[in-house]
């Protein structure tokens, strides 16, 4: 077993993964960019490195920094976490070049599966399942407008390094396709250093069912069933949940046994997801692989018992997997809830400054995977999501119940959140009923405004400030310190006037 | 004492008075009695009529947040200017123009139209990157480009405007 991993990530991810090595005794190091110094990851880790300035491309993608970091220190192995290097075949090589173990797959079966058109061109041989559309990368316009009409509108393109919905774009008719791809390519660059894109036959509300697997580096491969990530805005997950409602334990199999033999046929090896899209009638289609630990793992953990952190760090170390597939079940229902700091009130504009006070939810069945605390800078440069609020119960209606009791009682306050949003999410009846597809945001959630507030609690929240002005009148303290004109007509009273006009 | 604070950028009135150990409020209809106690740093109990509220609270320099059950209130000053309010990200110059703005800090990625373009209603005029997500920077009127100040790859934060835009005459 490892002595000292190095963690090349940030945020709640980072967070989680120093705490799987802290429990399994392996000392830890982070690395972080000058804008992460104050974040929760560089207080929790052993040791801390900074790996450059704040763009992610001269520090997080940065891999010179990164080799160099885990050679100074000499963890002996690498974390990428999710996002940034996790995919990055380019990366996992170098690793493997400079004899430090990437906690990953192997690069081969990296740069296999990442390149989502070479993956659909070797799973379709096998027999698997594909979404109909383009099987090369392409870069002439004309070209792929003739692809466009062979496919047939709706379509819909990816980055062919892609993932989290970046450089993603459905388009319904062909004058948009143009403009669609040049957004879409511009993303994918800046999100994957790689503009290449691709056309697929949008498949209309679809379910997103996908897979969890290990396979070890002997051989074995395991999955450990669904999670359904139906709930989706701008194509990327926002609740996920596990059991399936769409699944019956037939389809199941069948979907687990295609899900083990991707993974067999893509010379897979540590964690990896395989994605499929269910339609309506029930066909399911491979979608891609996601080669990581994936943001959503904790609900499969939490229904199956299994810590894939740990499992990933055995497998890197050489182990082999405990488990035998028909030994495997899952029990309960787990939820996840994703906390972007975004503003659900104004188009989900990203919301960055201060966290003034964090209140994390606890309780039975109730897990929080955070990487803020209060009082902590969310900065602009990275990925918007602040934590995952997951919670498990015996059955869907309890764990629908227990989430949103859970999200009542999280308190995020100095930046704007999607909590709210999630809540009123949860408490729909589509989704209470388990009837989701990938367009129930856009169909239910498109004009969502938020409750009106109550005028109780609204009274309550008034009653407050004006118990707090007045608390700070009598101690003499200003709330506002330095001054422009207030306009409590209490304030210009008497001796705690402030400022003048 | 009367208060007036915006909540939600709405105007709200409050009258509340001290007595001894309890406060006393009208809130424009009836008038309550209230144990309110600051039990930690960000912690409001409030009891009102055997109802139990707990509120948290927390301040930055020209904001309050109470957040109940729920349900988040920003509280400010009303402002000298009164309550009018555009747009996030929009403010409108004494000339009548319109100053649009980067609704947050980020970078422009791409600036979609040219000075003395006219353009419509929900055009897209700029884009700009936060987070990793493009956010397209739409007009709010019909009317025309008056001015760009910024060119993509500058770094913008919520206050600098990108561009002028003096909306068509009604």
């Amino acid at each position: 077993m490892f002595k000292k991993i190095l963690i090349a990530n940030r945020g709640e991810i980072a967070v989680r993964i120093i705490k799987a090595c802290q429990e399994m005794g392996i000392s830890t190091v982070g690395v972080y960019s000058e804008a992460d110094r104050n974040s929760l990851h560089v207080q929790m880790a052993d040791e801390a490195l900074c790996i450059g300035p704040p763009p992610a491309v001269e520090s997080y993608l940065d891999m010179d920094r990164i080799i160099d970091a885990a050679k100074q220190t000499g963890a002996e192995a690498i974390h990428p976490g999710y996002g940034f290097l996790a995919e990055n075949a380019g990366f996992a090589r170098r690793c493997e070049k400079e004899k430090i173990v990437f906690i990953g797959p192997n690069s081969d079966a990296l740069e296999l599966v990442g390149d989502k058109v070479r993956s659909r061109q070797t799973l379709e041989k096998a027999g698997i399942p594909i979404i109909p559309g383009m099987k090369e990368i392409v870069k002439d316009i004309s070209v792929i407008k003739a692809e466009a009409r062979k496919i047939g509108y709706p379509v819909m393109i990816k980055a062919s390094a892609g993932g989290g919905g970046k450089g993603m774009r459905v388009v319904f008719q062909e004058e948009d396709l143009a403009p669609s791809l040049e957004a879409g390519m511009r993303e994918a660059k800046s999100a994957f250093g790689d503009e290449s894109v691709y056309l697929e036959k949008y498949i209309e509300e679809p379910r997103h069912v996908e897979f969890q697997v290990l396979a070890d580096d002997h051989g074995n491969v395991v999955h450990f069933f669904e999670r359904e990530c139906s709930i989706q805005r701008r194509h990327q997950k926002i609740v996920e949940e596990t059991p399936s409602q769409a699944l019956d334990p037939k389809l199941r199999f069948k979907m687990g046994e295609t899900a083990r033999k991707v993974m067999q046929v893509s010379g897979y090896n540590n964690a990896g997801t395989v994605e499929f899209l269910l339609d309506r009638d029930k066909n399911f289609y491979f979608l891609e692989v996601n080669a990581r630990l994936q943001v959503e793992h904790p609900v499969t953990e939490l229904t199956t018992g299994v810590d894939l952190v740990h499992q990933q760090i055995r497998i890197a170390s050489g182990e082999k997997l405990p488990f035998s597939q028909d030994r495997l079940e899952q029990k309960g229902h787990a939820i996840e809830c994703r906390i972007y700091a975004e503003d659900p009130h104004n188009n989900f504009l990203p919301s960055s400054g201060k966290v003034l006070y964090l209140k994390e939810p606890r309780g039975p069945g109730v897990r929080h995977d955070c990487g803020i605390y209060s009082g902590c800078e969310v900065p602009i440069y990275y990925d918007p999501i602040l934590a995952k609020l997951i919670v498990w119960a015996e059955n869907r209606e309890m764990a629908c119940q227990r989430m949103i009791k859970a999200l009542d009682d999280y308190v995020i306050l100095g930046i704007q959140t999607t909590i709210d949003f999630l809540r009123d999410v949860i408490d729909h009846p589509q989704f209470r009923k388990g009837d989701t597809s990938t367009s129930f945001i856009p169909d239910y959630f498109g004009n969502w405004t938020g409750d009106e507030s109550t005028d109780e609690k609204q009274k309550m929240a008034l009653l407050a400030a004006a118990f707090d002005s007045i608390q700070i009148s009598q101690s003499g303290k200003g709330f506002q310190t330095e001054k422009r004109q207030v306009y409590s007509p209490w304030l210009s009273l008497g001796k705690w006037r402030l400022g003048s006009k | 004492m009367e208060f007036e604070f915006l909540v939600n950028d709405v105007l709200q009135k409050i009258t509340v008075e001290k007595k001894e150990n309890h406060f006393v409020f009208f809130d424009g209809i009836k008038t309550s009695e209230a144990d309110i106690q600051h039990i930690s740093a960000n912690q409001i109990s409030i009891l009102v009529e055997g109802r139990s509220y707990l509120v948290y609270y927390a301040q930055d320099k020209d904001s309050r947040y109470f957040y109940i059950d729920g349900q988040q209130f920003i509280v400010k000053e009303p402002s000298e200017e009164g309550v009018e309010s555009f747009r996030l990200g929009e403010e409108r110059t004494s000339e009548g123009t319109l100053l649009v703005k980067a609704p947050m800090p980020g970078k422009v990625i791409k600036i979609n139209v040219h000075e003395k373009d006219e353009v419509r209603k929900n055009q897209t005029l700029a884009i700009v990157e936060a987070m990793k997500m493009e956010n397209e920077i739409k007009a709010s009127v019909d009317g025309t480009i008056k001015k760009i100040h910024v060119s993509a790859g500058d770094l913008v934060d919520s206050e600098k405007p990108l561009i002028e835009l003096e909306p068509a005459s009604q």
